[in-house]
């Protein structure tokens, strides 16, 4: 049982929903409540990583922020070290690939609130801010809870994208994916099979308790 | 009033559970934190095929010096490219020379590396498949002759090297046309030995050091692929540019007698001159 | 009652009038200008589609016209002119929704407190019992009638201690029978609401049982405006908004309610009696009578199955266009419109200033036609 790489693919997972929860929680509001032109596009390309194979996505990533590029080379002179092949490279992959999956549902949520509803708060007094906490929120969470939940679970499964910019290395980038796969490779198969079950067991048990948790929030909140 | 008292503490509960769920997330984002804190341990890039030796050699070298190093096992070809992109690797062990000789071209490595051992190939099958294993391949050139073999498996030629000189060897046999329908592709030697002995092909063309590991061994049958079918594997070694101390030890020790005998166990032939 | 209507009073700012136009042509049309005095309640009038949402929704701060202008008290809201657009959630208006927009997450207490600056459930318990929802405080929406959410969503509303307060067709997604109790409740309330009052609705009778003043929207453009007298009393304006029966609006005190399922109201011109009414007696209603249900006598006629016969003075003979003419009468200070026709008038040789009796089918004075309420400032 490799617990580190376990470890590591829960903080990889842990810090992309932090990273992503505001700007769940923002995007997904700016674009339920704006119409504009551009909408569709904007629309087309949050979803882009999502039908981008993930060799393809990583592939791309490296070329973007590898030794070669700007970013990377910037990166380089402000830590000394390379943003790729490190958790922090992964983190950023990760942030990316996430996008479908963190706004969408977001969306949704965020598209239920009825219009009627948003304008009585104004109407009460309530400024942008805090009807977002006092309002819609409550009334959009299960979106919100739901592109979380997402976003953690394929976070723990992501392989290909891993694969290809994380370059392996144990305790930096081997998350338990790839370590599952290593293990397959090295013909260890009941180590394979007793990460594979535990991986699974955890994101059984994180998705059933999140479930759990809002069906009894929504059922107090009506 | 009771009444009251629900609705007020309604929304404070949502509220705690909220803060519990961030709160939750906190911890497992600082979790695992302390256990990928790092001394001078470093991650040496290895080929596929030296998967069982050289985990053999790291632990010899532990208890001999008490220093521990990572391994990191992929395809010769891969690590190549991503050593040029900056990954963090310390050493890089090719199953073939002409990658550590590119790379050092480029100023990647600190020089140009030593000729550690030189590999094989076997054709292997697993248990109860219709293929024989046969060094001159004739079983083999039966099969693709009467349309009965569905799929073998070798590394993929344009990245493994033990692809390419699988590849070199079938093309000497006469049988690499015949035999590029069946063909499945390992991403690296490892994966084709995977494919060759699950059951799902009738077998493949792999590393000798892979065939001579228990756990491969007992899952089928091989027989060496003559060594003058192919381009020789030379496999050679390199420290890379930020290679530290521990890297050094382990380099000089995979040249000491104990690394070599270990070496020849798995089926490599040491250099001339060893 | 007392303690929260006083409860009101003492919530109530410094009252000002309101002062709204705007001018524009695209997206929307829009063309109006009117003001509201403080405690006056202004009903604009008009089809679906006539703009009248339109001109709340400026008022309130949901949208903006390329030319307006917003005012309370002098104090500007709105001016596209010098740039000034306040947000609405900065703008002190009370605003109810026709579909209620009440809270889901939240109970009825906490959907008025929602609206306060400082959340103070008593304030909240004093105006829920304001709109007799006593007690309901801890209920969900969810969990209350339409009616009940509507009275939830007018106590949020005075809740925010506007400046003004709009009402969007408030009854519209109401029942008939919950419609009537609230108009009560709302005639019983304007005397303590001392902000100006805007209330946008397509139902000409509940526009005449509640406001003083009228303003008719047509496709965008304002196309009449005056007291709901006035309004009502005009052919040309009530064209306009497809309605072709004039009424009249008669305040009648009721007196007592008689063993034959008839109740007994007195008002200025003469004695009314009208089948059981829901009021106590003391009760102050209004009653409307359609012109075209008004039969004229010059003399008090005897004899006649109709009861409701109220005496009055010619002040006036409009033509109209077709056969008929309108003839207004005074009765006791209050106005009762006959539409006759012309022969008739000329037979009877009807002139200004004569006395003239008006026979009101019992069966034309409606029950949806009465409201119980104090009569508006000034009198219809």
């Amino acid at each position: 049982m490799d617990w580190t790489a376990l470890f590591l693919s829960l903080r990889l997972a842990g810090w992309t929903v932090a990273i992503l929860l505001p700007l769940s929680i923002l995007s997904g509001r700016w674009l339920a409540y704006h119409r504009f032109r551009a909408k569709g596009l904007v629309e087309a390309m949050v979803m882009l990583p999502l039908v981008l194979p993930p060799t393809v996505f990583g592939f791309y990533m490296l070329l973007a922020f590898g030794r070669n590029s700007p970013v990377g080379d910037m990166w380089l002179r402000l830590f000394g070290h390379q943003l790729v092949f490190t958790f922090e490279g992964l983190l950023v992959a990760s942030v990316i690939f996430n996008l479908p999956f963190a706004i969408q549902p977001s969306q949704r949520g965020f598209e239920a609130v009825p219009v009627e509803v948003r304008e009585a708060a104004a109407c009460c007094g309530l400024s942008p801010w805090r009807s977002l906490w006092k309002i819609e929120l409550p009334l959009a969470w299960p979106g919100v809870l739901t592109a979380m939940v997402l976003v953690f679970s394929h976070t723990l499964g992501e392989f290909g994208v891993i694969l290809m910019m994380g370059g392996s290395i144990p305790g930096v980038t081997k998350t338990i994916a790839i370590s599952i796969y290593d293990r397959v490779q090295g013909f260890d198969m009941q180590g394979a099979a007793i990460m594979s079950a535990t991986l699974v067991a955890i994101s059984l048990a994180t998705i059933t308790a999140t479930f759990m948790l809002s069906a009894r929030i929504g059922r107090r909140l009506g | 009033m009771c009444g009251e008292t629900y609705q007020l503490v309604l929304p404070m509960t949502f509220q705690i559970r909220r803060r519990a769920f961030f709160a939750g997330l906190a911890a497992l984002g600082l979790l695992a934190g302390p256990l990928l804190a790092q001394d001078d341990v470093p991650v040496i890039a290895a080929a596929s095929d030296l998967k069982f030796a050289v985990t053999e050699i790291a632990a010899a070298f532990a208890a001999e010096t008490g220093m521990q190093v990572e391994l990191s096992m992929g395809s010769t070809g891969n690590f190549a490219t991503q050593i040029r992109q900056g990954a963090p690797f310390q050493m890089f062990m090719a199953a073939d020379e002409r990658f550590v000789a590119e790379l050092h071209a480029e100023g990647l490595t600190r020089d140009a590396g030593t000729l550690y051992a030189e590999g094989r190939l076997v054709i292997m099958v697993p248990h109860g498949s219709a293929l024989t294993p046969d060094a001159a391949l004739d079983n083999l050139a039966e099969m693709l002759a009467a349309g009965t073999l569905t799929k073998f498996a070798i590394a993929n030629p344009d990245h493994a090297p033990y692809g390419m000189r699988a590849q070199e060897a079938l093309a000497h046999r006469g049988l690499w046309d015949a035999i590029q329908p069946h063909l499945v592709l390992g991403e690296n030697v490892s994966q084709a030995a995977q494919f060759a002995l699950s059951g799902n092909a009738e077998g493949g063309i792999i590393a000798y050091s892979l065939a001579l590991a228990p756990e491969v061994a007992d899952l089928g049958e091989f027989a060496v692929i003559p060594h003058d079918w192919h381009a020789p594997l030379r496999q050679r070694m390199a420290l890379l540019d930020n290679a530290g101390p521990v890297a050094e030890a382990f380099y000089a020790y995979m040249q000491t007698s104990p690394a070599r005998e270990i070496m020849v166990r798995y089926g490599f032939v040491l250099p001339e001159g060893t | 009652m007392a303690p929260a209507v006083m409860a009101l009073d003492a919530m109530a700012p410094e009252a000002m009038a309101l002062e709204a136009m705007a001018q524009a042509t695209a997206p929307i049309p829009l063309d109006f200008a009117f003001r509201v005095e403080p405690g006056e309640l202004l009903a604009l009038v008009g089809h679906s589609g006539s703009g009248k949402t339109t001109v709340l929704r400026t008022i309130a701060g949901l949208w903006r016209p390329t030319v307006a202008r917003v005012s309370i008290g002098g104090r500007g809201w709105l001016d596209t002119a010098k740039g000034v657009d306040l947000a609405a959630h900065r703008r002190r208006v009370g605003v109810v929704f026709q579909n209620y927009a009440l809270f889901p997450h939240l109970s009825a207490a906490r959907n008025v407190m929602a609206a306060m600056d400082t959340p103070d459930p008593a304030g909240a318990a004093r105006l829920l019992d304001l709109v007799n929802l006593h007690g309901l405080g801890d209920r969900r929406p969810a969990q209350l009638s339409g009616g009940q959410q509507q009275r939830v969503a007018l106590a949020r509303a005075l809740a925010r201690q506007p400046d003004a307060l709009l009402l969007d067709e408030p009854f519209s997604a109401v029942d008939r029978a919950t419609r009537e109790k609230l108009y009560s409740e709302i005639l019983a309330l304007r005397a303590h609401l001392k902000m100006p009052v805007v209330l946008v609705t397509h139902d000409m009778n509940e526009a005449q049982l509640l406001a003083d003043r009228l303003v008719v929207m047509d496709k965008g453009r304002m196309v009449c405006t005056g007291t709901t007298a006035q309004v009502m009393a005009d052919p040309t304006a009530l064209r306009a908004m497809g309605i072709r029966e004039v009424a009249a609006l008669l305040p009648a005190t009721v007196v007592s309610h008689l063993p034959d399922g008839l109740t007994l109201l007195e008002t200025p011109a003469g004695a009314l009696f009208l089948p059981l009414l829901e009021a106590a007696p003391g009760t102050v209603v209004r009653v409307r009578i359609m012109a075209h249900d008004v039969i004229l006598s010059r003399a008090r006629p005897e004899g006649l199955s109709a009861q409701n016969i109220l005496a009055g003075r010619i002040t006036r003979i409009v033509a109209g266009q077709g056969p008929a003419v309108m003839v207004h009468i005074d009765a006791g200070g209050h106005e009762i419109l006959a539409r006759i026709t012309r022969r008739a008038a000329e037979t009877m040789g009807l002139q200004v200033a004569d006395q003239v009796h008006a026979i009101l089918k019992s069966m034309s004075v409606a029950r949806d036609h009465i409201a119980a309420g104090a009569p508006a400032q000034g009198g219809d």
